[in-house]
């Protein structure tokens, strides 16, 4: 079964986003901030991060950028989530490292069919 | 980033999201658990509440796109009020949902509750019109409802030059349930606020004719105004202005485009900090209505009640007013009492003859002479009393033009130098007694070899002449002649000075009845005196002497409260405690015999006033009252 991480700052997305990928029988770990995300991410093994860009103490960005500079994690497929549906957010996003992006709203099933396209033993 | 306005867009959009991403969100993952058939009410509420939340979405983007560069305050009204409709929805559904009980467990409710708290964020939501949703009122519109009624009577002024701000704002409050007046200028701002009070200003920074930090620095400089909260309105990103109000005492700042939530936070704790300063305000006017009030019974001008409406507060202050009130009452009986019986000892005087005149007639063995001019300054105009220690004359100071006493002090008492100084510091004591039961003592001086001193004159009569005039007093009289001898002594003993010779002679009673004590620090001389001569005790007559002085003993004020004792003895009874042929006897009788009770010799004599004697007389000191003070407090509340 497929570990995913997901760092979100805010209570009920963090809820919400959990319970139902849950529900689509994902292990989903959390983390709250920005700094927590990327001490887990390097600690356990998860095949995957969710990662909200605007965090506290470090933000989405600077999170992935970090993951993206140690060894363990350089690998580790991210999405990026964005509340801000601002033309560019795609572009900054995969030029931070990021593997794919999606915007809050949620949509899960086009969430999942991302998730689905990035974990390994996908085609 | 770097372009402000398009930021406030961006923000705004990202505020108004935040809360619908919540309730898509949840109202699909909730769809995605329920069970049941999908015509359930509870997947059907759900179904309603995601439509509305996509309409609230579609609003949002159609009005803050992208693109735009920045939002009027008009445009934000309007799209606040379209983005109404479908979180009314919303919010109807849910709660229908939730009266009826319908759906899972707890879980289940507890994430309806928290999507219809999202709803709630989304916008202010329109006040119930009356009757709607009474079935199920929520804790907020219970608060909302709570706030409204305490905000009825709140007075705002609006202050801006762009009309549509103003329309805005006023719009807003008055659905918050506060009264709006409008300015549209610095100056039209300063004429309302002094035309009418007002509970709250809201302030526009930027404005053409007198701008906010003027109309700011005017309202806090003026007395009447300086309490109302004035809440400045800015463009987010004016910082700087909004610090340089704040220096200047704004309570609080705005930012452009406004947000109603906080407008509403910021109106109601603004207006709730006025509120409890103006409750302090009240609170501290009531203070000084009681401060005032003790200044009033120190003039004398208070009168009992007068602090009628606070002494009915059931806080501590209202305690406060209801104990001065009882405690001015009591004083005020006792002086009602001192009053009475002082007019009655006025009587007694006018009865001895008036104001005692036959005191300025012949007295002899004076060395001055009427007419005659003393020290270069004073003109002799009477011989008014003679003693042991010399002649007391009445005589008019020519530099100050005012009557003086001057009692010359016999060359024997004053012939040895070291006695003169002890004497000089004696009259320095004296003299810092300043009370209106005392004479006050103004100089001591030698002229041609005659040491001298001056003291205050009093037209009257002594209790000597009174008691031989009138034989005995009655009770009346005789206190008020013993409670402002006390007093004197109290006074005069806080000061530690010892009078030593207390009798009636000594005690000057003006027309008035105002008993005055004289010859303060006068009595050492002579004590000095008998010692250096050895001459044996006896200097004038021990009548009135205690027994500690009699013994040529150490003596304190106590020794003045046996005096004062024998002084009231005489005055109740006519006699003196202790009468004898000759002093010899009259000594062994005053340090070995108990005197007779003044209740025995009178029978008008009230039992505790004579109680109170014969404690005066006790031959230790340690048996009679303990303070002056406290002879005067125990006078002054005899019956």
């Amino acid at each position: 079964m497929a570990k995913i991480l997901l760092v979100e700052d805010n209570e009920m997305n963090r809820d919400m986003l959990s319970r139902r990928l849950a529900r689509k029988g994902y292990e989903v770990a959390i983390a709250v901030d920005g700094r927590e995300g990327v001490e887990k991410a390097k600690a356990g093994a998860y095949d995957l991060v969710l990662m909200d860009m605007s965090l506290p103490e470090i933000d989405g960005w600077e999170a992935t950028r970090q993951l993206r500079a140690a060894a363990e994690t350089s690998a580790l497929p991210i999405i990026a989530l964005t509340a801000h549906a601002m033309s560019g957010d795609r572009e900054r996003a995969l030029e931070a490292g990021c593997n794919d992006y999606d915007t809050k709203p949620i949509e899960l099933d086009r969430l999942l069919s991302k998730i689905k396209a990035l974990l390994p033993g996908a085609a | 980033m770097t372009d402000p306005s398009l930021m406030t867009v961006s923000g705004l959009r990202h505020d108004l999201r935040t809360p619908v991403n919540h309730i898509v969100g949840y109202a699909e993952m909730l769809l995605e658990e329920l069970d049941g058939p999908p015509d359930a009410a509870p997947r059907r509420a759900l179904q309603e509440t995601l439509d509305a939340a996509r309409d609230v979405l579609s609003i949002i983007d159609r009005d803050l796109s992208s693109a735009r560069t920045g939002v009027s305050p008009r445009d934000l009204a309007g799209l606040y009020d379209s983005l109404r409709e479908p979180q009314g929805r919303i919010l109807r559904t849910l709660r229908d949902l939730l009266a009826s009980g319908a759906g899972g467990g707890d879980g289940f409710r507890e994430d309806i509750e928290r999507i219809v708290r999202a709803a709630e964020r989304l916008v202010e939501p329109e006040p119930p019109t009356r009757g709607d949703e009474a079935d199920a009122p929520s804790p907020r519109a219970a608060t909302a409802a709570g706030e409204a009624r305490e905000a009825a009577q709140a007075a705002i002024l609006v202050v801006d030059d762009v009309e549509d701000n103003r329309e805005l704002l006023r719009r807003r409050l008055e659905r918050q349930g506060y009264r709006v007046e409008q300015a549209e200028g610095g100056r039209a701002a300063i004429a309302a606020v002094t035309r009418q009070p007002f509970d709250l200003v809201l302030l526009d920074v930027m404005m053409p004719d007198v701008d906010g930090y003027e109309v700011l620095e005017q309202l806090k400089s003026a007395p009447a105004t300086r309490d109302i909260p004035v809440i400045m309105i800015s463009a987010l990103d004016d910082m700087a202005s909004v610090v340089r109000c704040i220096e200047r005492g704004a309570e609080d700042y705005l930012p452009k485009p406004f947000d109603p939530t906080l407008l509403r936070a910021r109106v109601s704790a603004c207006l709730e900090k006025k509120r409890l300063r103006d409750q302090e305000k009240e609170y501290l006017a009531q203070v000084r209505r009681v401060i005032d009030a003790a200044r009033a019974v120190e003039a004398g001008a208070y009168r009992p009640g007068g602090l009628a409406g606070l002494a009915e507060r059931d806080d501590e202050l209202g305690r406060l007013a209801r104990v001065f009130d009882g405690m001015v009452l009591g004083v005020r009986a006792r002086e009602e009492r001192l009053r009475d019986r002082v007019r009655d000892l006025r009587a007694e005087i006018e009865a001895a003859g008036g104001s005692g005149k036959q005191n300025g007639t012949v007295i002899d063995g004076g060395n001055l002479q009427p007419g005659e001019r003393f020290a270069e300054r004073y003109e002799v105009r009477a011989v008014i009393g003679a003693g042991g220690m010399g002649s007391v004359y009445r005589a008019r100071d020519c530099e100050l033009d005012e009557e003086v006493a001057i009692k010359t002090l016999r060359r024997e008492l004053v012939a040895d130098e070291t006695l003169i100084e002890r004497f000089k510091q004696e009259i320095r004591l004296a003299r810092k007694i300043s009370h209106r039961n005392v004479v006050r003592t103004h100089d001591l001086g030698v002229w041609s070899g005659v040491h001298y001193l001056t003291m205050e004159y009093v037209e009257g009569m002594t209790v000597r002449d009174l008691i031989d005039s009138r034989g005995q007093l009655g009770v009346s009289a005789s206190l008020a002649i013993g409670t402002q001898l006390a007093e004197a002594l109290a006074v005069a003993h806080e000061q530690g000075v010892v009078h030593r010779d207390i009798k009636p002679q000594n005690l000057l009673l003006d027309a008035d009845g105002v008993l005055k004590v004289m010859d303060f620090g006068v009595a050492r001389l002579a004590e000095y005196q008998s010692t250096l001569t050895e001459a044996g005790l006896v200097v004038g007559t021990p009548a009135y002497m205690s027994p500690e002085q009699l013994l040529g003993e150490s003596l304190d004020g106590r020794s003045d409260l046996y005096s004062a004792g024998v002084v009231l003895y005489e005055c109740l009874t006519g006699c003196l405690p202790f009468e004898a042929s000759s002093p010899v006897s009259l000594i062994a009788k005053l340090l070995n015999e108990q005197p007779r009770s003044p209740i025995d010799v009178n029978v008008d004599v009230p039992p505790a006033l004579s109680g109170l004697i014969v404690e005066l007389l006790a031959k230790k000191p340690g048996d009679r009252p303990a303070s002056a003070q406290e002879l005067a407090k125990r006078l002054r509340e005899m019956e």
